[in-house]
């Protein structure tokens, strides 16, 4: 649309998402005259600053509210410096603010200048991972019978679907217990932990969240499950080794009851 | 003439997080709800949760703040979709959103921004709520925001603007009385006039709320209690307009569920007095709307429906 209230309405909202004040900006002061008529208390580009300063508060706010973690362990100078390059490289496009950090991950792979970057960007993958499986889809969990139903011959071919409301996670950094941490003592009490891979799965059970650090081996057979392999296709995917084909031999049955018992598992097909 | 709808629900809260708990253990007696549409379209997770239990011993009515019906783009399909879905859930007997614009280009700025009052834009967004009104087949009400800016460009006082869309489009208004406020302060109107002009037959809710007075303008915080000004002029609305289903918001430094539901009675109060005037019973005295306290250099925001309920505080091991 081509009109000239869109065309002011565009305008506008460029205007709400600079990061300097407008009353400063002689080229939006301009603009402000033009278009906003002056009150006794108040000059146009004020009044347009009011809506301005609201943008910032409203979605630097709604970040730290999703992103505690990435926050604590850049400190509040480092992390407002991240917020608005973040809003101002991918505005906000979704009707809920509950997206507002969709992008966050992928913005921070590229945000090298950041401290800690390694670390920001785990806890990032961790902290939109909780945003998601927060309110995911409600599917009930299998009930551990149904597995017990299927024939032997028959388990190689079963496919086993994973919740809706489940993320697997591959990081570098402890940064759920960093997390936990951070949270408990404080951002000063903590320090920023070693290097330490991580196979964690995010997942929700009874509206709580929780994770669980699994094992090469047992992670691998998840994925594969998570990526639509049938139950004989992801063990064949983590079966790489004598070892790893021992581990899977010996372990597989309590996996699965441990993962359909914590809701991980919502169906089982044939 | 008749008003648009007849259902009365009485005085209602908003519904807010940090009462969740206190209202299902303790199921105080409250006429209505009213939800923040867009907290709950959802796919699962603790948000329907709970709206589900709150439905089950309470009338829910839905309010958007997302929907931008003035914007440049035509309103997105998909969010009228899920919007549609939730109505299902909560049965509301109404669906309401705001004169506003939220966004522009793609961006979506999540605020309740100020159209221009011009023939134009009251074109533009008749049409749509006309639209929207037929698909989602529940009553459409829009609600007049707190503004802080006019443009050079209106034509029309904020009054004839929401008055002719309404007519046009038939749809409801949701009257907030301490936006009325807040805006006549900002814009130097009177505000009574804008109570008296609005078609009264239209009003299918009423909004009141607290604000914060920062000297040089009012914002719309939804903060601490409604005002005696404020509540002056619900008296007068509900003088015009009969028995309107009335409900407190409270957003900010959201106050135990107790002292929210105090207020929701000191409202029933105010209403109960007009409803007396309405009938010809005698006026009660008015109450001196210059002893307001200001705030001066408070930073404040305004929030639309409190925290979210959200997954930073679900995290257990």
């Amino acid at each position: 649309m081509s009109d000239a209230l869109s065309e002011l309405q565009l305008a506008l909202a460029s205007a709400l998402r600079e990061r300097g004040s407008l009353p400063a900006n002689a080229a939006w002061s301009a603009f402000a005259a033009e278009h906003i008529s002056e009150n006794a208390r108040l000059s146009p580009a004020d009044q347009l600053e009011i809506y301005r300063e609201q943008f910032w508060l409203r979605h630097t706010s709604s970040l730290l509210e999703d992103f505690p973690g990435l926050s604590g362990i850049l400190g509040q100078a480092d992390w407002e410096k991240l917020a608005e390059h973040y809003l101002g490289e991918i505005p906000p496009d979704s009707y809920t603010l509950r997206d507002l950090g969709r992008r966050l991950p992928e913005v921070l792979e590229r945000a090298t200048w950041l401290p800690h970057h390694a670390v920001c960007l785990d806890m990032a993958r961790l902290e939109l991972a909780y945003v998601e499986v927060f309110d995911a889809p409600d599917l009930p969990p299998l009930a551990a019978e149904r597995l017990a139903t299927i024939p032997e011959e028959s388990l190689a071919d079963a496919k086993l679907v994973i919740a809706p409301s489940v993320r697997l996670l591959e990081l570098g950094y402890p940064v759920a217990e960093l997390r936990r941490r951070l949270r408990a003592e404080g951002d000063e009490a903590v320090s920023i932990p070693s290097p330490a891979p991580q196979r964690l799965v995010v997942y929700r059970r009874n509206l709580r969240l929780w994770d669980m650090a699994l094992g090469s081996v047992a992670f691998g057979l998840l994925k594969g499950l998570a990526a639509g392999k049938s139950l004989g296709g992801a063990a064949e995917l983590v079966a790489t080794s004598e070892e790893a084909e021992g581990e899977l031999a010996r372990n597989i049955g309590a996996w699965l009851a441990e993962w359909t018992g914590k809701g991980l598992i919502s169906d089982v097909t044939l | 003439m008749p008003r648009i709808i007849s259902t009365d629900l009485g005085v209602g809260v908003g519904l807010r997080v940090p009462h969740y708990a206190a209202i299902l253990a303790e199921r105080p007696p409250v006429d209505f709800f009213e939800v923040i549409s867009e907290n709950f379209m959802v796919e699962g997770g603790k948000p329907l949760f709970h709206l589900d239990r709150v439905l089950e011993h309470y009338p829910v009515v839905q309010h958007g703040v997302s929907l931008g019906i003035a914007g440049p783009d035509a309103p997105d399909r998909a969010y009228l979709a899920r919007l549609k879905q939730l109505l299902k859930r909560t049965k509301a007997p109404w669906v309401s959103d705001h004169f506003c614009w939220s966004g522009a280009g793609g961006a979506h700025l999540h605020d309740l921004l100020p159209i221009p009052y011009t023939p134009e834009a009251v074109r533009r967004t008749a049409e749509r709520a006309r639209m929207i009104q037929d698909v989602l087949e529940v009553p459409f009400a829009l609600e007049n925001t707190s503004s802080y800016l006019t443009y050079r460009s209106s034509t029309l006082s904020e009054w004839e603007f929401i008055g002719e869309i309404a007519e046009r489009a038939d749809i409801g208004l949701l009257f907030d009385v301490n936006n009325v406020y807040v805006s006549a302060y900002n814009h130097g109107f009177e505000a009574e006039t804008f109570v008296r002009s609005v078609p009264h037959e239209r009003i299918i809710q009423i909004h009141l709320a607290g604000h914060t007075h920062l000297g040089k303008y009012i914002i719309d915080t939804h903060r601490g209690t409604v005002t005696e000004a404020v509540l002056d002029l619900y008296r007068t609305t509900i003088q015009l307009a009969g028995p309107v289903s009335t409900l407190i918001e409270w957003d900010d430094e959201i106050p135990a569920l107790p002292v929210l539901l105090a207020e929701a009675e000191r409202a029933r109060q105010v209403r109960n007095e007009g409803l007396a005037l309405r009938a010809g019973q005698p006026s009660p005295p008015r109450r001196d709307p210059t002893a307001l306290p200001i705030t001066s250099g408070e930073r404040a925001g305004w929030k639309q429906g409190g925290p979210r309920e959200s997954a930073a505080a679900e995290v257990v091991g």
